[in-house]
């Protein structure tokens, strides 16, 4: 690999012991993959904060779990900041941070958490607690690498900026963070952004939940390391819709790329988006698939609903304005707990449109900063619901609840009634 | 017993390590995927839970799920259930991470279906310095 005098500055370990550390994995992982060269990363989007993966070690001693755990070395190095040309967010927290008072870590995690957060803070990273960075300030533009731990981030940047990032995960992003450079591979080449699949869409997606369900009708028929080209006729979404669209996506087939012909930069018209190659055959996407999924994904019959998690990705604010218009004067059923999760920054305007006050009243909660996949589940939850496909997929993992999934509006009917009244 | 047998690829990550082959063309969720702690697989209805990466030939067709696929083979690998040594077809950015993260022998760009030759327990050699797999029994 083709290193520059700067690279080889750092790899000698002169300067700093975090930066050699996070240089060499990147070197490493460069070499798998057969890069010749690295490239400037200037933005990160990092999962920091005291989350569960982390429990292995057992040592409370940030720099050693860092050293440990983010640059993949036993050596103890001391982090004193993250590459000053890259601009640092610290992703989803383990926890509803900014409202304690539902929190579900004991205190002692609590406390170990925010020394955590404090340390990045130290070391210049902003504290987002969001999943949809590209919502709240995370813009890299065309052709701007970015690392993001969020697969959903990923493939948004990817598709509708035309930035370039992977979605190679939590250590290759900090390590990214720390020396500034990621392998220059991937994503991150105009020649592997093209796409490889064409995707006739043939039912009707017009709501944000036949965004999302398509999405995973989609994913599930993508063959591995595919970049689908989708082709419609069909009504053109929205970012909203695209943002739910794009978590259903990423989670069902790991996908990082997707061109929307006539709508996403890179795809003008479907032969610019497959670079000039003839594909002859179309992978067809029918209602008949939609219904498949919705059918995949939820459970059966109109069972008691104990939780309700909305808001993954997280939400937009105009999503929640449409819950505060549903549930003005409305009363939620006592025996099913309503969590509506967003970004920090986006509950600070629900606040000041009053629809959290509106939300509260009718016994919703508007948390902040994660989701129950990153902090887990209020005990005695037997049944559960979702609006997102990849929130109900991620929760065959983390619950042995029985699982719903609809749409916002039929999750909402359900919080009334306390019993599922989606499909 | 079969006899002993060769497949060709590219050794990204050097070193020679063996064990009992743990194969699946359905790759396995990494979050929440797989047991830190015993290193089983726990992915609901996978042809392969309930059975451990620890000290395994790990070989997978990709990755799927949540970009944190590395962290949790990086966690089981932190305590000592981690894989002896990596076997991925054909790299995508996940599985390169996680081998870059594990480091150790990988052997990826293979020539042949691997998928139809080894099964589930076939003791397999990796040889991430030649860039070959051989099939000891």
């Amino acid at each position: 690999m083709k290193l520059s005098d700067e690279e080889k500055r750092i790899l000698d370990g002169r300067e700093d012991l975090a930066r050699q550390k996070a240089l060499e994995l990147i070197v490493r992982y460069g070499n798998v993959v057969e890069a010749e060269e690295l490239c400037q990363v200037s933005w990160a989007d990092l999962f920091c904060g005291a989350h569960a993966y982390l429990d292995v070690i057992t040592s409370n001693d940030f720099d050693e779990l860092f050293s440990r755990m983010s640059l993949c070395t036993s050596e103890t190095a001391v982090l004193e900041s993250m590459d000053s040309n890259c601009l640092c967010y610290s992703g989803v927290e383990p926890d509803c941070t900014e409202v304690p008072e539902h929190m579900l870590m004991t205190p002692a995690k609590q406390r170990q958490n925010l020394d955590i957060l404090r340390r990045f803070v130290a070391a210049g990273v902003v504290l987002s607690g969001t999943c949809i960075p590209y919502l709240t300030g995370f813009v890299p533009l065309m052709g701007e690498h970015f690392v993001s731990c969020e697969s959903s981030a990923v493939l948004f940047m990817n598709s509708m900026w035309g930035a370039c990032g992977n979605g190679d995960g939590i250590e290759a992003s900090f390590c990214a963070a720390v020396c500034g450079r990621t392998p220059l591979w991937g994503k991150h080449l105009p020649a592997n952004r093209v796409g490889t699949d064409v995707v006739a869409i043939q039912s009707e997606p017009t709501s944000i939940h036949d965004w999302d369900v398509l999405g995973h009708a989609i994913g599930s028929k993508l063959p591995p390391r595919s970049i689908p080209v989708l082709t419609g006729p069909f009504r053109r979404p929205n970012a909203i819709q695209l943002k739910s669209f794009f978590g259903a996506l990423a989670c069902t087939a790991g996908t990082e790329m997707c061109h929307i012909v006539g709508l996403t930069p890179e795809a003008p018209t479907l032969e610019r988006a497959t670079g000039g190659r003839k594909i002859n055959e179309q992978i067809a996407v029918t209602p008949s698939d939609v219904r498949q999924s919705i059918h995949t994904l939820s459970g059966q019959g109109r069972e008691k609903i104990d939780y309700i998690s909305l808001g993954c990705p997280h939400y937009h604010i105009d999503e929640i304005r449409r819950i505060a218009a549903f549930l003005d004067g409305k009363r939620i059923h006592p025996d099913t707990l309503v969590d509506i999760w967003t970004a920090g920054s986006i509950k600070y305007m629900a606040d000041r449109c009053g629809y959290t006050e509106t939300i509260e009243q009718a016994g919703a909660r508007v948390l902040t900063g994660s989701c129950p996949s990153s902090r887990g589940y209020p005990k005695g939850i037997r049944t559960a619901a979702y609006d997102s496909a990849k929130q109900r997929m991620s929760a065959a993992q983390e619950t042995d609840a029985t699982l719903f999934y609809g749409s916002q509006q039929e999750c909402l009917e359900s919080a009334i009634s306390g019993f599922w009244e989606g499909q | 017993m079969r006899t002993k047998r060769i497949i060709h690829g590219r050794g990204a990550l050097g070193g020679i390590a063996e064990g009992p082959a743990l194969i699946s063309r359905r790759t396995i969720t990494g979050w929440n995927g797989v047991d830190v702690y015993t290193g089983n697989v726990i992915e609901l209805g996978h042809p392969l839970e309930g059975m451990s990466i620890k000290d395994s030939v790990l070989i997978l067709d990709g990755s799927k799920g949540s970009n944190g696929w590395s962290v949790f083979f990086h966690a089981a690998q932190e305590a000592g259930c981690g894989p002896a040594a990596l076997v991925f077809p054909r790299l995508d950015s996940r599985t390169a991470v996680t081998a870059a993260v594990l480091d150790v022998p990988l052997v990826t760009d293979l020539t042949e279906d691997v998928f139809d030759i080894i099964r589930v327990g076939d003791w397999v050699r990796v040889d991430g310095n030649r860039g070959i797999i051989e099939i000891l029994g």
